[in-house]
């Protein structure tokens, strides 16, 4: 097990951030006129990222005059890219400005390389350069780069939204004050996968069961994703979408990560419910970035309290 | 305010609907299932055997899924047919082995390893070509689903008489509609149904992916009547009075993504007699998962193990 950060863990991301400057942006932008609304735009993106190679996301930018707050759904552990996660309000799209984005592998950024769900994770594991990984995360800081380029931005606000990746996007790029994350995969992975059968761990279990000899390197490769490693970077005012108590990534099993975090952290334990969850989630957001008085903008069914 | 227990949705059921799925089953049967399954060594372990498996249906496009069974030896063995959500990954059912069934998680059209034939995305699957019943999408999605029962009957190790299907969200409403027209169905669950009165939950919703109707109306608004007319083939509660087979249904009544209306009034539309709902206050589109899942062991115990 690797419980130590690499001594070269600053040099190793130092390095991407330098390559991906490197890699000019080169937007192209289509309008989406059929999800397109009377209260937002919906605009396709292209972008570059390391490779080089091409990466895509959905922007929706509110009717009107900005500044807007910005949500970036940080790239997904699954093959569908999304405008807005399913369940949330499209109204979401009226008060702040989304951006999702689809990283190597997903639909939509899969030429040339379509991802396997399970297999992302462990895609080319087996050394440092070749691991798919580090691509990922240079396509999840890409989106906030080609964030800063949108003329519209409130710059203060920067939420980035989603699983293990917003809590990277915090720690490796300055552009993002808020974090959501519901921590999934890169917490102290190889000790959790032992812990459960369940996808997406369960990937490194099958392989490490069918290559046990490379357990060690497995693992050192893995510390520079671990977000515990990660964790005093991260500045960012965040929400952590803990497990129940007893859960997997529950708040005790968690607490090498928020502990350490350099900025406003509330853990908040799974109460089993998307509902609850969800509105604890969006209550929050908009307490932070609109203050207490502020409604959140929920869905339908949410509101029948 | 709370959810109106006797919402009942506006569909229609066609009166050509039995002619017009006869036909889709009799083209479906006049196409070799041609399957392939290939042992997935990665993802077998010391319980589970996982294989990845092919065969043709409607259109001769390949489908694509996952089949489990458990290593311990069993002469016959119950089976699930695993039906996925809209926008998730099918999972590989190993949990369903290690509980003792052989199970088939199939990917219909346009799902991963599914996809090199037909390929209209997300957003778009449903909406596309939605204004004609005869090549709209969900006509051949259905059938690649429900010919996933005729895969499983050709597996030596499964008990043709003892097969379930289960399924949430999308799964939901393809466990519906599997349940309802393939009769080897000996026992369903269907979980928060999605594509069961879909014109009624436009308008209760404001949430993707029933969304992409909207949009699609908001572009198209002449083709009301067209749309209204497809869609009332493939909604769930116009197959719901076929079915026969015990069944459960459970609901999340802050479900933000299909409105528990639409479910309780495909509830009130089943046809059999051996039918429960489970309501669950407080909970949205996971319909109370945590618990509901235990529900769901003993109701497959009871019909396929008992």
């Amino acid at each position: 097990m690797s419980d130590n950060r690499p001594l070269d863990f600053g040099q190793f991301w130092y390095s991407l951030g330098k390559e991906l400057s490197e890699v000019p942006i080169a937007a192209e932008t289509e309008t989406l006129t059929m999800r397109s609304t009377d209260f937002a735009d919906l605009y396709g993106i292209h972008i570059s990222s390391i490779g080089p190679y091409a990466i895509y996301g959905y922007l929706s930018i509110p009717k009107g005059d900005g500044p807007f707050p910005v949500i970036y759904y940080v790239p997904k552990n699954a093959s569908v890219l999304e405008i807005i996660p399913q369940g949330t309000s499209n109204q979401i799209r009226s008060r702040y400005i989304t951006f999702s984005l689809a990283c190597r592998g997903m639909r939509t950024a899969d030429s040339p390389y379509a991802a396997m769900y399970p297999g992302q994770l462990t895609e080319g594991i087996e050394s440092f350069s070749s691991y798919l990984y580090r691509g990922v995360v240079a396509d999840t800081l890409r989106g906030l780069d080609f964030l800063l380029t949108c003329p519209s931005i409130d710059k203060s606000s920067i939420v980035a939204w989603g699983n293990d990746n917003a809590l990277l996007a915090g720690a490796l790029h300055g552009a993002v004050t808020h974090i959501v994350s519901t921590p999934s995969f890169l917490y102290d992975t190889i000790n959790q996968a032992s812990r459960t059968s369940s996808y997406p761990l369960e990937e490194f279990n099958d392989y490490l069961r069918h290559n046990p000899e490379r357990k060690g390197q497995i693992s050192e490769i893995l510390s520079y994703y671990d977000l515990r490693f990660h964790s005093s970077a991260i500045t960012a005012e965040s929400l952590i979408m803990a497990d129940y108590d007893g859960g997997l990534f529950d708040k005790k099993t968690l607490r090498n990560l928020t502990e350490n975090m350099n900025g406003a952290v509330t853990v908040h334990p799974s109460e089993r419910s998307s509902y609850k969850d969800g509105m604890f989630c969006e209550k929050w957001i908009t307490d932070k970035l609109f203050g207490k008085d502020a409604t959140p903008i929920v869905p339908n069914h949410w509101k029948l309290e | 305010m709370g959810v109106d227990r006797d919402y009942r949705c506006r569909v229609t059921k066609p009166e050509d609907f039995n002619e017009f799925w006869g036909l889709v089953l009799d083209e479906l049967s006049s196409i070799e299932l041609n399957v392939e399954c290939e042992k997935d060594e990665l993802r077998s372990d010391s319980e589970v055997t996982v294989y990845q498996i092919f065969y043709d249906s409607l259109d001769h496009v390949r489908i694509s899924g996952w089949y489990s069974v458990p290593n311990t030896p069993v002469n016959r063995l119950p089976a699930i047919l695993l039906v996925p959500g809209y926008q998730s990954d099918p999972p590989i059912p190993k949990d369903w082995s290690a509980k003792g069934y052989a199970c088939l998680s199939v990917n219909p059209r346009e799902k991963v390893r599914s996809r090199s034939q037909f390929d209209p995305g997300y957003p778009g699957l449903l909406t596309h070509r939605i204004v004609d019943k005869n090549t709209y999408s969900y006509r051949g999605f259905y059938a690649d689903a429900w010919r996933g029962i005729d895969f499983l009957l050709s597996r030596g190790e499964v008990d043709s008489e003892r097969i379930g299907v289960a399924g949430s969200s999308q799964g939901g409403g393809l466990a519906i509609t599997t349940s309802a027209m393939r009769k080897e169905i000996k026992a369903a669950s269907a979980g928060a149904p999605y594509l069961c009165g879909f014109m009624d939950a436009i308008e209760l919703t404001d949430t993707y992916p029933y969304q992409e109707i909207n949009d699609y109306l908001r572009t198209y608004p002449d083709r009301l009547e067209e749309v209204e007319s497809t869609l009332a083939y493939f909604d769930g509660i116009s197959f719901a009075d076929q079915i026969d087979c015990p069944i459960i249904v459970n609901l999340g009544l802050q479900d933000n993504v299909c409105p528990p209306e639409t479910g309780y009034a495909l509830f009130e539309t089943i046809g059999s007699k051996d039918k429960k709902l489970f309501e669950y206050e407080g909970h949205g589109h996971e319909a109370g998962r945590y618990v509901h899942s235990g529900i769901m062991d003993q109701f497959f115990d009871k019909y396929l193990k008992g």
